[in-house]
């Protein structure tokens, strides 16, 4: 599975993607990358076009139009050479019940073009990375539970060491002790291989992909590194100060520093405390230097902490934009 | 050609392990046995102006009809319908490699069937049968009606394996096989039984016909003739099937 070539600039690349059954539209004019050896998370609502696009990347399913290349190469005019660099797992994570995890695994290794020396090394391999040495080697894939299953499908798809792999929805269905260990095993693969992975578990994709791409009815609303996103999407730092400062004070002291700073939303927060909000200007000064300016004026406080916004605040604000009622709001 | 390999291991494997490949076989020997057993019994009684053996694969329509539906309904359908034919499209192994390999594993089991029913001839003709005698020492009918049943048997598969591939239910297959494998049959034994020849105003069905004659097939076959036309018609339809099956699996979605 070595490629001679220099690796490509992206090793997965959606151009103007769009997929129409008849009059509904599921993805239209969707664009995005990913760099080889990069983990990026793929989210969206319910229905909003992740798995359409994954099908269509992985070359299960056409495209209306637009275009698909894994490893620089077009999923539609060379699908089996596509094939090679790339490994899907669906979100369902077909199996076949009768098959012994490692029958199974060999023959999957056959058929992605593993080297004939290589096939059992190959499957001990993932079979140990993926924790099924011990408890499901041996048994039937119908009857594993939902946790080893979704394994034997990871197993699957690095069985080929592939430049890319697509995983829908991996950890779907699992506890928690189970999501650690396929989240421990993706990051594994980071700088070896591309992952795109789609999930409904935002904090889970924001400990393990290097950047997300995020879509809403079909269309890209957002890309890049979550920081990235987060500056894009609140481009001014927001604090929280919890002082006994009246908000004349408080402003008069903030504003002397920055003078286009924003004070509001004063809260009791108990025993004489008050909790203010407090906006500053994009790239500020003061964002580095808030708590000596306060305490330089004489304000005692108690609490100094900047808004932080995680991915899921991300998510519902990128895909809210995009949305009528969100515009109006 | 190195998938189509492990794909046919693979097939090979899972119709040996699949109870529903065993049911078939057993339904198979159980209808051939009785047929033969029966006309044995029907010449031993009576002089008959055929034999047992012709007899029997004069009823070839039988187990074509109830068993090799069995045989591949499930081939595709099952496949569509737990999602496992997009896991395994997702390999580099090609549509077609898939469904030729799927076609052959059901034309070998077909084939093995009609291989495990001529012991009861064997064992009638070794046990019962006379030097001489050619009422029990049929070979050419039996070897003859084998080919017959083997050629036939690329097109019958090849439309089983179609109809499995265009639908998710098995049971829909099976059906759709049932139909067509009936449609065949019966529009071949009437071009044999209408008089067409006599009908002016249907001259030009005499040619098309002449080709789907399946029981004239059959006397041809058990009678030594080789005629080129039936295998032209027998391998033409299997790669008219198979290939609408490629279609039908690449444009699965």
């Amino acid at each position: 599975m070595t490629n001679p070539l220099p690796p490509p600039e992206a090793a997965v690349t959606a151009e103007r993607l769009t997929k129409r059954y008849g009059s509904l539209t599921a993805i239209e004019d969707l664009s995005f990358s990913v760099a080889p050896g990069e983990i990026v998370g793929f989210l969206g609502p319910n229905g909003a076009g992740k798995s359409t696009t994954m099908r269509i990347l992985s070359g299960t399913m056409a495209g209306t139009s637009g275009r698909a290349s894994i490893w620089g190469v077009s999923v539609a005019l060379h699908p089996a050479e596509a094939k090679r660099h790339m490994a899907y797992m669906p979100e369902n994570n077909p199996l076949p019940e009768d098959l012994r995890v490692e029958e199974y695994l060999r023959l999957r290794a056959r058929l992605k073009d593993v080297a004939a020396e290589q096939v059992e090394a190959r499957v001990q391999k993932v079979m140990e990375d993926c924790d099924l040495v011990r408890r499901a080697s041996g048994r039937l894939i119908g009857q594993l539970s939902k946790g080893f299953r979704q394994r034997v499908g990871i197993a699957d798809a690095i069985l080929a060491q592939p430049k890319v792999v697509i995983l829908d929805e991996p950890t779907i269905g699992l506890d928690p002790h189970q999501i650690l260990g396929i989240r421990d095993l993706i990051r594994s693969l980071r700088g070896q291989m591309a992952v795109l992975i789609s999930s409904h578990i935002l904090h889970e994709v924001e400990q393990v992909c290097d950047k997300v791409v995020i879509i809403n009815r079909g269309s890209l609303v957002a890309q890049g590194r979550t920081d990235d996103l987060r500056r894009e999407l609140w481009p001014r730092p927001g604090f929280t100060v919890v002082t006994r400062a009246t908000l004349e004070e408080l402003t008069a002291a903030c504003c002397a520093a920055e003078p286009a700073a924003e004070i509001s939303a004063v809260e009791p927060f108990g025993e004489g405390w008050l909790r203010y909000r407090v906006t500053l200007p994009t790239a500020s000064p003061v964002r580095d230097s808030l708590a000596s300016v306060l305490a330089r004026a004489g304000l005692t406080f108690r609490e100094l902490t900047e808004e932080r916004y995680g991915l899921e605040d991300i998510f519902l604000a990128a895909t809210r934009r995009t949305t009528p009622e969100g515009r109006r709001a | 050609m190195r998938h189509f390999r492990t794909l046919l291991a693979h097939e090979l494997r899972t119709a040996l392990l699949s109870w529903n490949t065993w049911a078939a076989a057993g339904l198979f020997l159980a209808v051939m046995g009785a047929i033969h057993f029966f006309a044995v019994l029907e010449c031993s009684r009576a002089p008959q102006p055929w034999t047992p053996v012709e007899a029997t694969f004069r009823l070839f329509w039988l187990p074509l009809l109830c068993v090799l539906p069995l045989l591949t309904m499930r081939s595709f359908a099952e496949e569509r319908r737990s999602g496992t034919l997009s896991a395994l499209l997702t390999t580099p192994a090609s549509p077609a490699a898939i469904v030729w390999a799927k076609f052959l594993a059901a034309w070998l089991t077909w084939a093995v069937c009609w291989c495990a029913f001529i012991v009861f001839p064997l064992l009638v003709s070794a046990r019962l049968g006379t030097a001489g005698d050619p009422r029990l020492n049929d070979a050419a009918t039996l070897y003859g009606g084998l080919c017959f049943v083997l050629v036939s048997g690329l097109m019958h598969v090849g439309l089983g394996i179609l109809c499995s591939a265009i639908t998710r239910s098995a049971t829909l297959a099976a059906l759709l096989t049932f139909i067509c494998l009936l449609g065949l049959t019966a529009v071949g034994g009437a071009m044999e039984s209408l008089p067409i020849e006599s009908w002016a105003w249907l001259g030009w069905l005499r040619e098309p016909a002449a080709h789907l004659r399946t029981f004239g097939h059959l006397q041809d076959f058990a009678g030594g003739i080789l005629d080129s036309r039936p295998l032209v018609l027998y391998v033409t339809g299997m790669l008219l099937s198979l290939g609408l099956a490629v279609l039908a699996v690449e444009g699965q979605e």
